[in-house]
């Protein structure tokens, strides 16, 4: 069981070389280019500029759609709620009692939706061309202190293996008669307290193993820690870094700063 | 060899597993096609390497996996149509890492667990926990917090919680693994009277001192087939079974093979036994 | 400097009434292969916690005696000033291990102690290399066996090149094989690294032939201590102390009573074989046994 969180894919695109810092800091603008345009036709230019992120990347189109299952699902329900919630504007294309639908409702709907899609498949894109290691290790390097990284890089390597140990759990009650999926939502919680116990008492023994095994292997004996990979900003970098600066900087100066309808 | 009995229906068995195949979600085909039958009161290793689909069967004939295809008969009647709790008052499977299974604040409220969980009347789950704790010896921790005894004990309490179901067989998964010598001795111990009682017992392990030692028949696993269904003595003659799944017999009955020349039988399991071997073919009277 | 110096040593650990320790005195020897026998309980992991400093500085407790590793005593000095001296290996591999590739474990013990990234290469080479993991370097914890995880756990240790290898109970979660495999790894490594190895253990099985010196514990005092032919010789007294001993050693004991002898002490099949022929045949002719 391989771990659901990782979603990287070895790759040798220039985005994979990328400094991840860079990744970062860009898939930030991007987000906050996201929010601020509001036009749907904008929105899907965005979008369209993700995809072709994605292609230089090299991103499989079914393992990308499979990643983002969850976010087609939510833009399904978005595109056919939206309507009913926001009947606002003009023409008006359906009336009966409190049920109102209106052109500018279907495509603002239509807009959320694909906003959606651009935040999250430019979030993949840092995914699945970063390993937890850079990811970590650029977030340290960019000043998060080096326990808090440790204590990320652990959490989500032992996902999946607390994953299976639930798994395991569940599998050791069902074998004392002990049935999940029967009862009322109240019961069952209450049921679930039997997982609970195990589980947490398992984490913590690990935990204090795992404390153990780090001390003996010198942690935090220095504070000038060497690291065996590690990387530096190069001039492509920094190109990048403008350009995804500029991405944004000039869409929001134009919506603030010149009031452009954006 | 013990003969195996002929002309025997299924029906006289307890578990019947006909060419049952297991295949996990991502295709990796983990049983290949096993038949076996086993009946009331036995006493089963299971062994193999890692890999060889012995937990993957185990976890089929209690109802956790399904096989895929094939059919499997507990207690008469197809597995299928049991859901994973009524297969557990056939099957008590006591899993290997007992700290899996305690949650309870005393070691008798994690007994009662079980027998509750099986809609049993408060007066028979009295009484089976009552059982549970005086087979495996536990009645001094009755009111102990499980989490805080030692491993030997966890196990015991995790062991405990399953017979409280009252289960016909008894699956135990490497029982052994972390425990001393004396807390080894102690737990077969617990394990022989329960057989003794009439219960089946099935032990997954990889100490062959206790395969040896305790099993009655030995399902040998491997590749997610069951390429040997034996008793212990003849698993342990068949060097090439020995050799393609790197299963060593124990010490004293590589030995007791070797000093066959002399007369020694090769069905010995203890050092106790190839002592009392040796100086009957000495002749002596000592 | 001895790797290993205790000398009357009592520790409780908090909060316990029991002491774990209990005026425990033994040495362990620059390049010996000591194994430590005891039953659960016996205090043979509490002795492993103290060669490196865990205890008494990361678990807490009251210790009396001295404890010295290489000359330093362990109330002293921290725990990193230990970790050049000695390698500790738990005992499950997977809550040891918490990198997403082997390369990554090996070198975050050096990479701690500042080791430069030239020479953290080359240690993760070598420690690779002697545990028999050559290549490994991308593979994901994941992916690895059982035997291997405890290999990369063992790497992991030897990266930082300590001069004594603390293990305990390293065959836990391995089959006979599995173990076998890895007490020739450690015996390489005492061979021709000339690291000291202490190993903790409950069954003797398999170990009387790769180690030097047995000492064995019950109630965290030492009850003998001698080469493993000596210690293994009486297999009841070990029985009873909760340890298991090697089958083989059961049958020499069982045949001298028999026999009103005292000399047959065999550890392995051949030497066994050879001994019981002898006295069967001398039997079958009709001599005197």
């Amino acid at each position: 069981m391989t771990a659901f969180v990782d979603l990287y894919t070895e790759g040798d695109t220039f985005l994979h070389r990328m400094d991840p810092r860079v990744k970062i800091l860009g898939v930030v603008f991007l987000t906050v280019l996201a929010l601020i345009i509001g036009n749907l036709y904008y929105l899907l230019t965005l979008l369209a500029a993700i995809g072709i992120l994605l292609a230089l990347g090299r991103a499989k189109l079914s393992k990308t759609l499979y990643a983002l299952k969850m976010v087609l699902r939510v833009m399904v329900l978005i595109v056919i709620l939206w309507p009913f919630f926001n009947p606002t504007g003009t023409p008006v294309l359906f009336h009966y009692g409190i049920i109102k639908i209106t052109q500018p409702g279907i495509i603002k709907g239509i807009a959320v939706a694909i906003r959606i899609a651009c935040l999250a498949s430019v979030w993949y894109i840092l995914m699945f061309t970063t390993t937890q290691r850079d990811l970590v290790r650029a977030l340290v390097k960019m000043g998060l202190r080096f326990d808090f990284g440790l204590a990320l890089s652990i959490a989500l390597r032992f996902l999946p293996t607390f994953g299976a140990m639930v798994e395991s759990i569940r599998d050791a009650q069902r074998a004392r008669g002990m049935e999940f999926d029967r009862g009322s939502v109240f019961k069952r919680s209450r049921k679930y307290v039997a997982v609970l116990v195990p589980t947490i008492v398992g984490a913590l023994r690990t935990a204090d193993t795992l404390s153990l095994a780090l001390q003996s292997r010198a942690y935090g004996a220095r504070k000038d820690r060497t690291y065996l990979r590690d990387f530096s900003m190069r001039t492509s970098d920094y190109a990048a870094l403008a350009l995804f600066g500029l991405a944004l900087a000039l869409p929001a100066f134009a919506k603030y700063a010149l009031n452009v309808h954006i | 060899m013990i003969p195996r009995p002929i002309g025997r229906a299924d029906k006289d068995f307890f578990i019947v597993a006909r060419d049952i195949k297991y295949s996990y979600g991502d295709g990796i085909e983990a049983l290949k096609g096993v038949s076996l039958r086993i009946g009331k009161g036995e006493f089963i290793a299971v062994v193999g390497g890692n890999g060889s689909g012995k937990t993957t069967l185990a976890k089929n004939m209690n109802g956790l996996l399904r096989p895929t295809s094939g059919s499997l008969d507990v207690a008469g009647r197809p597995s299928a149509e049991m859901t994973v709790a009524e297969l557990a008052h056939h099957i008590g499977y006591a899993f290997q890492n007992p700290d899996h299974q305690l949650f309870s604040g005393t070691v008798e409220e994690e007994v009662r667990f079980g027998p509750k969980n099986l809609g049993m009347e408060e007066q028979e789950v009295e009484k089976q926990t009552e059982h549970a704790i005086a087979h495996m010896g536990l009645q001094e921790y009755r009111q102990v917090q499980p989490l805080t005894l030692t491993l030997g004990l966890r196990r015991k309490v995790s062991i405990a919680s399953v017979i409280a179901m009252d289960p016909q067989v008894i699956l135990l998964d490497e029982p052994t693994t972390g425990l001393d010598g004396r807390e080894i001795a102690d737990l077969m111990k617990c394990a022989v009277s329960l057989n003794e009682e009439g219960h089946t017992l099935i032990l997954i392990t990889h100490d062959m001192r206790l395969v040896a030692q305790y099993a009655r028949r030995v399902l040998v696993m491997a590749g997610g087939r069951l390429i040997l269904d034996s008793d212990p003595a003849g698993v342990f003659s068949d060097l090439e079974i020995l050799a393609s799944t790197k299963l060593e017999p124990p010490p004293v009955t590589v030995l007791a093979h070797s000093l066959g020349g002399f007369g020694i039988p090769k069905d010995i399991a203890t050092p106790e036994q190839l002592v009392d071997a040796i100086m009957r073919a000495r002749g002596g009277t000592q | 400097m001895r790797p290993l110096e205790l000398r009357d040593v009592t520790f409780t650990y908090a909060g316990e009434q029991r002491p774990a320790l209990d005026g425990l005195t033994l040495e362990v020897e620059k390049g010996e292969f000591v194994t430590l026998l005891g039953e659960n309980g016996s205090g043979k992991s509490t002795v492993c916690m103290l060669t490196n400093g865990l205890i008494p500085n990361a678990l807490r407790g009251q210790l009396a005696g001295s404890a010295k590793v290489f000359g330093f005593e362990v109330r002293e000095h921290s725990v990193a000033e230990f970790a050049t001296r000695v390698g500790m290996v738990f005992q499950e591999p997977e809550s040891q291990l918490f990198c997403m590739s082997v390369e990554e474990e090996v070198s975050f013990g050096p990479e701690n102690l500042a080791v430069p990234r030239e020479q953290l290469r080359e240690r993760i080479e070598w420690a690779l290399e002697l545990v028999g993991l050559k290549g490994y370097n991308d593979c994901s914890p994941f992916s690895l066996s059982g035997g291997e995880t405890e290999r990369v756990a063992i790497a992991a240790a030897l990266s930082m090149r300590p001069e004594m290898l603390v293990l305990d109970e390293p065959g836990y979660a391995l089959d006979p094989v599995g173990r076998q495999d890895l007490y020739r790894v450690l015996r390489d490594l005492r061979d021709r690294q000339g690291m000291t190895i202490l190993l903790a253990e409950r069954d003797a099985e398999e170990l009387s032939s790769f180690s030097d010196r047995m000492i064995l514990m019950r109630s965290g005092r030492v009850v003998k201590s001698g080469t493993p032919k000596e210690v293994l010789k009486d297999a009841e007294s070990l029985r009873s102390m909760g340890v298991l001993p090697p089958q083989l050693s059961e049958v020499s004991v069982l045949l001298n009573r028999r026999l009103g002898r005292s000399d047959l002490d065999f550890s392995t099949v051949a030497e066994a074989e050879n001994a019981i022929s002898g006295i069967l045949s001398s039997k079958r002719r009709g001599g005197r046994a």
